[in-house]
């Protein structure tokens, strides 16, 4: 084969990895909700909570690591919010989804400007350099897309592998599946419906809150007004058509990622389009292949509704 | 000692009294039945017993302690367990996953399945109750899911089982196999109570009774000191009226409601297979099976609201194979669902729209291309007196009323201008006994005024009740079609639901 062949491939699929990580972080927080019966479409506004607040602590401390923690920190406080009011409240789950995105979008937006003001140049910090893992990253061309990355990409890499243990190996998997399935069956047979849901929403937190932090802290190393954007939405894709299979996820995730890294490198080889139909590339994608999997998806059967346990 | 025994509960839903100061005692060692009409407060006891419901007032002891479990999972650690009506089965995950469902087995949460499988074998072989540990719920019959829901019980060691409607879903077959096996639950010390609305049952395997009604206790009483007739007076508070058939008037001017060689094949499944069926006018033919044998293909095949594959549907000699649904409704056909709330009403409609639903095309309601709300609201006004539909007013919403008042409307709806055939497709699910009685009465009354009646109902004692011939449905197959006749074989008829033909062959010959 051509080496310039082999560099290009391996140029793509390093962009791609890294594009497709917040993507992954995301979906599988997002599978784990749905398993239980939670459907977040809020997971822009959990993304953009992790974006923020990730990039703010590291600005000012200095420590990357806070600035991890801190965007894990504003994940879940945004899925919680979902989660009560989903759970607790019994809302209607894709409502309150819909306002945690509008209500978190204005919210950092403000919070943004309140501590730096209007600037011309954005501020920024410095991001998570790459850790060469030795050996596996000398593999031709997956080694170094794979093990020649950022915190994130193996975070997001270690998530798939304990999501696909937790799914398919764990008695917690069955219990999960069963909550989101028969809530109802679930309850009798002992399991309590609400504290696996809540706990579901926190995983959810947790990994959405990482997929933010990637975005600021992994790639971009500043934060702007809607700075995920749409990558929650794409997030929702990818969970289905993974079909809230970790590995699905995955692999769905890959195609979305090597598409804006496409993208972007077709906006900068002066092509005399405008960028802005190059920039709509990735989410075309999304909707044909969405279009090629219709009816094939299996929702688990108490998606989207509250559990009462009093009901008559 | 008694097992178990609840004193004065009382529990009210939004005002309603569920039960009133019931009382209730068990043995050990003893099946006892729980037997009362829909909505007397039979499953609301056992729920606040197992914890799903939580009481207003009252005291349960069990083995002499007071407890108040506020989940299932405390009951089932007291060594109560619970097979609801709607079985709490996860489709989606096998048999033997349901059972370990919500314990915490050795290696948790990294479970040993070949271990769990081999002692969930052990349980099920001991008292007769096979199934395969790795087949997926979905693909089990009722029969078979019901002995998963046991075996579950079982594995948790339950002292105490409790069992909603067990034999609702059952044919008499697996019914025989299900009361061997509670015999040998008692053998080995176990208790039972058995909630059912079903007298005859409970006669053979009982060892008490307790009768419920309104919320109330009626009597308690040893199952071989009382009489069937004596428990439905306790039952339903009077005697019931008895159905007679009269014959067949024939109609020689029309040719009823035809069917000839009706396949459905929907996804390569075969819903139906050949269907032939004749009803004459005036005649009830009742259709017997196990529900989801093709029932409710055949019912929306005869509809149009789904399109056979092959074969002709005609009545009185118009061939209305091609015809949509509207179009056969006009012709003459009227359709109550098995799912009222489903498919025969809209729940948040008030009952002159849902009326409506029927109408809205008629002439008789069009003035100026607009429906007539007053024309409208009169016939609807008229139906609720005729029916004695119990309603506030013509505006409540059809969810605020009984199950029996809806499914009134409906059958008011449907029967409305003289239908020449009508298909029903238990019309009386659900239903108390007076509406049930309402339910048959009217269906007797169009054919006497020479209405095809086409009969699908999962109770077998309302088919023998009330049909002039009965088929056996199977896989969408008819396995026969016989004249419902005193000297009619039952276990023929039970053994070709449970589609075995060879050995009603090799009996016949």
């Amino acid at each position: 084969m051509d080496s310039g062949f082999i560099a290009l491939v391996t140029m793509y699929l390093i962009a791609s990895v890294r594009m497709a990580t917040p993507l992954i972080l995301a979906g599988l927080g997002e599978a784990i909700s749905e398993k239980a019966g939670i459907l977040n479409i809020g997971v822009e506004a959990i993304m953009l909570s992790g974006a923020f607040f990730s990039f703010i602590v590291a600005f000012f401390t200095g420590n990357l690591f806070l600035g991890l923690l801190a965007g894990i920190m504003g994940g879940i406080f945004v899925s919680m919010i979902h989660g009560v009011l989903s759970i607790h409240c019994k809302a209607n789950q894709t409502i309150a989804g819909l306002a945690l995105n509008f209500m978190m979008m204005g919210l950092t937006s403000f919070l943004f400007l309140i501590v730096f003001g209007q600037t011309t140049t954005l501020p920024s910090c410095s991001v998570f350099s790459e850790v060469k893992i030795p050996l596996l990253s000398s593999i031709p061309i997956i080694g170094s897309a794979l093990f020649n990355q950022n915190i994130f990409v193996y975070i997001a890499l270690i998530s798939i592998v304990l999501t696909a243990i937790f799914f398919y190996k764990t008695e917690w998997g069955i219990n999960l599946h069963a909550v989101g399935e028969h809530p109802q069956a679930a309850n009798s047979a002992g399991l309590n419906v609400f504290a696996i849901r809540y706990f579901a929403c926190f995983v959810n937190g947790v990994l959405g809150g990482l997929g933010g932090a990637s975005i600021t802290l992994g790639q971009l190393g500043f934060f702007m007004e809607n700075v995920t954007s749409g990558r929650g939405y794409i997030a929702l894709v990818v969970v289905i058509l993974g079909r809230r299979n970790p590995v699905g996820i995955f692999a769905a995730a890959m195609v979305i990622g090597f598409s804006q890294a496409l993208q972007y490198n077709l906006q900068t080889l002066g092509f005399p389009i405008p960028t802005q139909v190059f920039s709509m590339f990735p989410y075309v994608v999304a909707v044909i292949v969405l279009f090629l999997s219709i009816g094939k998806s299996i929702d688990p059967s108490a998606l989207g509704i509250p559990f009462e346990r009093n009901k008559r | 000692m008694a097992l178990l025994s609840m004193k004065n509960i009382c529990k009210s839903f939004f005002g309603k009294r569920a039960n009133n100061r019931v009382c209730f005692d068990l043995m050990p060692g003893e099946i006892h039945a729980l037997l009362g009409e829909n909505g007397a407060g039979k499953t609301t006891l056992m729920n606040i017993l197992y914890g799903i419901y939580s009481r207003d007032s009252g005291v349960i002891l069990w083995k002499g302690q007071e407890v108040s479990f506020t989940s299932p999972r405390e009951a089932i650690a007291c060594h109560i367990g619970m097979v609801h009506q709607h079985f709490m089965l996860v489709p989606t995950l096998t048999v033997s996953q349901n059972i370990t469902l919500g314990l915490r087995e050795k290696g948790y949460p990294f479970p040993d399945r070949k271990a769990l499988n081999a002692t969930i074998t052990e349980v099920s072989e001991k008292y007769g109750l096979e199934i395969d540990v790795n087949a997926y719920i979905s693909s089990l019959s009722v029969g078979e899911q019901q002995r998963v829901e046991i075996i579950k019980l079982l594995y948790r060691d339950a002292e105490l089982l409790i069992l909603d409607e067990p034999t609702a879903m059952l044919t008499p077959q697996e019914t025989e196999y299900f009361f061997e096996v509670l015999r040998k639950l008692r053998a080995d010390g176990r208790s039972v109570i058995i909630i059912t609305h079903r007298i005859p049952e409970i006669m053979s395997i009982t060892d008490r009774v307790t009768v419920l009604r309104d919320g109330c206790n009626v009597v308690t009483e040893k199952t071989s000191d009382i009489t069937e007739q004596e428990l439905s007076q306790y039952m339903i508070g009077r005697q019931l009226n008895s159905i007679q058939r009269e014959p067949i008037v024939p109609d020689a001017g029309r040719e009823g409601l035809l069917l000839e060689d009706v396949s459905l094949k929907e996804k390569n499944i075969k819903g139906l297979d050949s269907i032939s069926l004749q009803i004459a006018p005036g005649e009830i033919v009742g259709v017997a099976g196990v529900d989801g044998n093709g029932q409710k293909e055949l019912v929306e095949v005869i509809l149009g609201i789904r399109k056979q594959s092959s074969g002709k549907i005609g009545l009185d000699g118009l061939d209305m194979s091609s015809m949509s649904v509207l179009e056969r409704k006009k012709l003459g056909i009227g359709y109550i669902s098995d799912d009222r709330q489903q498919d025969g009403l809209v729940m948040d409609m008030n009952l002159t729209d849902n009326m409506l639903l029927k109408t809205h095309t008629e002439q008789q309601f069009i003035k100026g291309g607009l429906i007539n709300a007053r024309l409208v609201w009169e016939d609807t006004k008229k139906v609720v007196e005729e029916y004695a539909i119990k309603t506030p007013d013509l505006n409540t919403p059809l969810r605020n009323l009984s199950g029996g008042n809806q499914q009134k409307l409906i059958l008011a709806r449907e029967m409305a201008g003289d239908p020449k055939a009508i298909v029903a497709h238990q019309p009386t699910r659900g239903l108390d006994i007076g509406a049930t009685e309402f339910v048959q009465q009217q269906l007797l009354q169009r054919r006497s005024k020479g209405c095809c009646i086409l009969l699908i109902s999962a109770d077998l004692e309302e088919i023998l009740l009330l049909s002039d011939r009965i088929a056996v449905i199977y896989k969408g197959r008819f396995m026969g079609i016989f004249p419902n006749t005193k000297d009619l074989n039952l276990s023929h008829i039970g053994l070709m639901m449970a589609g075995r033909t060879s050995e009603v062959r090799e009996e016949s010959l």
